[in-house]
């Protein structure tokens, strides 16, 4: 197969099932006519005209440009610089170069603080991912198809994450406390209450369950928007063939969703990464320090000593986590889908 | 077409310059800036709002300092979790506030703060030299608030057949016993969050002082280390906990809710500070409430020293653009006799020289406080001669004591301690 026919492959046997030109099928240089046989070369005036076009293009984008560069580089650069300096963030007193200091501090980890965090955020990070996307799926596949009971069902599911990422800690807080609304009821029925937020290895795994209940509403969204994407001409074929429902999913449905897949599994990793609100609100990092993740190592530990230096490396070392576990992901995508066009 | 990208450039640079002139404006310096040097303007005040301290009473508070001297004073929450994780903040962003309360200066803050040494009234506000760095003064109280205080239930003492209130560390493990035997709930209880820290310190304040006088100094000089200073109450709490008198559900339970369970009657003894007693006046237990001090090892040595530190702590920002009127303001707030009194019907103190007693409990705790060989300033403490060289103790003590619950020795917790201080110190 020769490289433009490939490329038209691609373009046809898109996620969507829609046959859909991709960038290869795009025209490389719309408008202008340059080179193109036949045609007469543009007239002086008129490059001038394109000249000014393309300025005014990108004129346009200097508002975003600015507001980009002022929110996003300019703090992350300052980010950066304070992580190689002690410095306590009070701008009349001036940061102090100290070099790698700081992630010697971390990767050390004198303190035995540190280390703790990591293996906690990873925890939630790949289990709450793995749940998030595997309930938000399974629900997708129930509630994909339209109908009132399935809309219904898709608002309540939703209905968690609009509730701010604190109250939900704290409402869970109120029901899964040792005084809580579920252990109440548990002592009334059976004399015995349950460790959710008391046992170090409870409140972890409990914290999670929160967090996953919180997020995979959106998850469930994006899903079932992918699933109404999928062709049903392919199903409805795969069905005749004599496929079974899960052999449907398996060779039509998961390779149609997997672009979606790909943008779940990397969102809900990044928030999973940097979660803070729900623990301030759930567990406020206890008991010990059996709940403080990353985030709220930075956060609630750093910051709060006013450790800016610390705190600003740790959080570039969050940066670069989180970048290079998007990259790794979508690099397995795109080596997924060439092991499967090559098959 | 180009008729259009012509009338459009004008537009286009003004959609690139607008930005820049907003950023300008908005660094431009002394905006909305005021002189200084006459009583009068607005002034920010930063406080703690709590049950207690609400924005109402604050407001209230205030109320006859404005109308006596035409400031205006806007009383500020916390945008964090606290004030002390406020204060930075908002000084990072160039906005501090005039007045700061509730919070001590740090070594990072202290050059931000005002020196209030060289006001005349500064000399007659409580426990001065306490919270002063070689003489000089930043913050300012009004009162003293005990942190070494046993509230108990009286009737369930009663019941175990306790007849007196321990005072060494032997009577008091056998009236935690007694308490168990006699079927009580919760024979002591602890708190979460930072409660569990503050209040295992509360305890421990007595002995150790009499241990080590100036402990801080001891542990900041080098000659002792802080797993040395607590490894003996680990010890006692672990006993505790492993006799099942506190279980790890009591560092699951916030505070609000523990102090509910000492007022429904399901608690034996609840350390807290003074400031409890305002909780107790509002809900008043239907049992007899009394208080007493932590235990020491002989019974000829207590009471021991109470733990106890400056109430309503007020500090001036020198980077203030109204430092008359905020100075004023706190002069008004630390020596005006009907606003010492107003502060205390908000969350009570003891005063020396002043009854500002508004209940039954006040005058209990006053007790204590006036039987006290010496009053001693708890860990935490971040400014003055006695204060630790290191941020953030409070919030590590309790993240490590909560280990204890966990199954954790003493002497692993000590260890870890004295392993996260020693970190601090070198950076």
């Amino acid at each position: 197969m020769s490289a433009s026919n490939a490329t038209l492959s691609r373009g046809r046997t898109s996620s969507s099932g829609v046959s859909t030109p991709d960038a290869g099928d795009a025209p490389a240089s719309r408008g202008t006519g340059r080179g193109a046989p036949g045609r007469r070369t543009p007239s002086a005036s008129r490059r001038r005209r394109i000249d000014v076009q393309r300025l005014f293009d990108g004129a346009l984008t200097i508002p975003a440009l600015v507001v980009y560069v002022g929110l996003m580089v300019v703090p992350v650069g300052f980010a950066v610089y304070y992580s190689f300096t002690r410095y306590n963030g009070i701008p009349s007193q001036s940061p102090e170069w100290v070099g790698f200091d700081n992630y010697l501090r971390i990767f050390e980890d004198p303190a035995g603080e540190m280390h703790s965090s990591i293996t906690v955020t990873v925890v939630i990070a790949v289990l709450g991912s793995f749940l998030v996307n595997g309930i938000a799926l399974g629900l997708a596949l129930l509630l994909h198809r339209p109908s009132k009971f399935n809309s219904v069902g898709r608002a309540i599911m939703f209905y968690p994450h609009v509730l701010s990422a604190l109250v939900v800690g704290f409402l869970w807080q109120a029901l899964l406390g040792p005084q809580g609304a579920i252990n109440a009821l548990m002592t009334q029925l059976q004399g015995t209450t349950l460790p959710f937020l008391s046992d170090p290895d409870w409140a972890l795994y409990t914290l999670v369950g929160v967090i996953v209940w919180a997020q995979f509403g959106v998850q469930l969204i994006l899903y079932i928007a992918g699933l109404q994407a999928v062709s049903p001409e392919l199903q409805e074929a795969a069905r005749i063939d004599g496929a079974t429902r899960w052999q449907v999913f398996r060779h039509v449905t998961w390779p149609a969703l997997a672009p979606t897949v790909t943008v779940t599994i990397i969102t809900s990793v990044l928030s999973l990464l940097k979660v803070y609100d729900v623990v301030l609100g759930l567990t406020n990092g206890g008991p010990g320090d059996a709940t403080q993740t990353w985030a709220y190592e930075i956060l609630a530990v750093s910051f709060a000593n006013n450790r800016v230096g610390l705190a600003c490396a740790q959080a570039v070392l969050l940066i670069v986590a989180a970048g290079i576990l998007s990259f790794t992901i979508i690099t397995m995508r795109r080596r997924a889908d060439e092991g499967a066009e090559a098959a | 077409m180009s008729g259009t990208g012509r009338r459009r450039a004008p537009w286009i640079a003004a959609a690139a310059v607008a930005p820049l002139m907003v950023l300008s404006a908005c660094s431009s310096p002394g905006a909305g800036a005021e002189g200084d040097g006459e009583v009068g303007g607005e002034v920010r005040m930063l406080v703690n709002i709590t049950d207690n301290l609400t924005q109402a009473k604050w407001e209230a508070l205030v109320a006859p300092f404005e109308e006596e001297t035409g400031v205006d004073v806007k009383i500020e929450g916390p945008t964090g979790q606290s004030v002390a994780e406020t204060f930075p903040a908002l000084l990072a962003a160039g906005t501090a506030p005039d007045v700061i309360e509730s919070i001590f200066p740090t070594v990072d803050t202290a050059p931000e703060i005002l020196d209030l040494t060289d006001q005349a009234w500064v000399a007659e506000t409580p426990m001065v030299d306490t919270y002063s760095t070689d003489g000089r003064t930043n913050v300012v109280g009004v009162g003293t608030q005990a942190q070494s205080v046993l509230y108990y239930n009286k009737d369930l003492f009663a019941q175990a057949g306790i007849t007196e209130t321990p005072k060494t560390w032997e009577e008091f493990d056998e009236a935690l016993a007694a308490l168990d035997a006699a079927g009580v709930e919760r024979p002591i209880a602890f708190a979460a969050d930072w409660a569990t820290g503050v209040q295992a310190q509360q305890v421990w304040h007595p002995q150790q002082n009499l241990t080590t006088p100036a402990w801080q100094q001891a542990v900041a000089g080098g000659e002792s280390t802080l797993g040395e200073q607590f490894e003996p109450l680990f010890e006692h709490l672990s006993d505790w906990i492993d006799a099942g008198y506190t279980t790890a559900d009591d560092v699951a339970t916030d505070s609000g809710t523990q102090e509910a369970n000492f007022i429904a009657g399901t608690v034996g003894i609840y350390p807290m500070g003074s400031w409890f007693t305002t909780t107790l006046a509002a809900s008043p237990p239907s049992f007899e409430v009394g208080v007493f001090t932590p235990p020491v090892d002989e019974a000829s040595d207590a009471p021991g020293p109470i733990g106890a530190t400056l109430a309503y702590p007020y500090m001036v920002w020198n980077g203030s653009s109204n430092v008359t009127s905020a100075t004023a303001l706190v002069e008004y707030l630390a020596t005006d006799e009907d606003a010492i009194k107003a502060q205390a019907a908000m969350d009570s103190f003891s005063r020396p020289g002043l009854d500002v007693s508004t209940n039954e409990y006040d005058a209990l705790v006053q007790g204590l406080v006036d039987a006290a060989p010496e009053l001693v300033v708890p860990g935490n403490q971040t400014v003055g001669d006695y204060a630790l060289p290191v941020a953030g103790f409070n919030a590590k003590f309790t993240e490590l004591v909560q280990g204890l619950w966990q199954g954790r020795s003493p002497a692993e917790v000590a260890a870890d301690l004295t392993a996260w201080y020693d970190a601090e110190q070198t950076g």
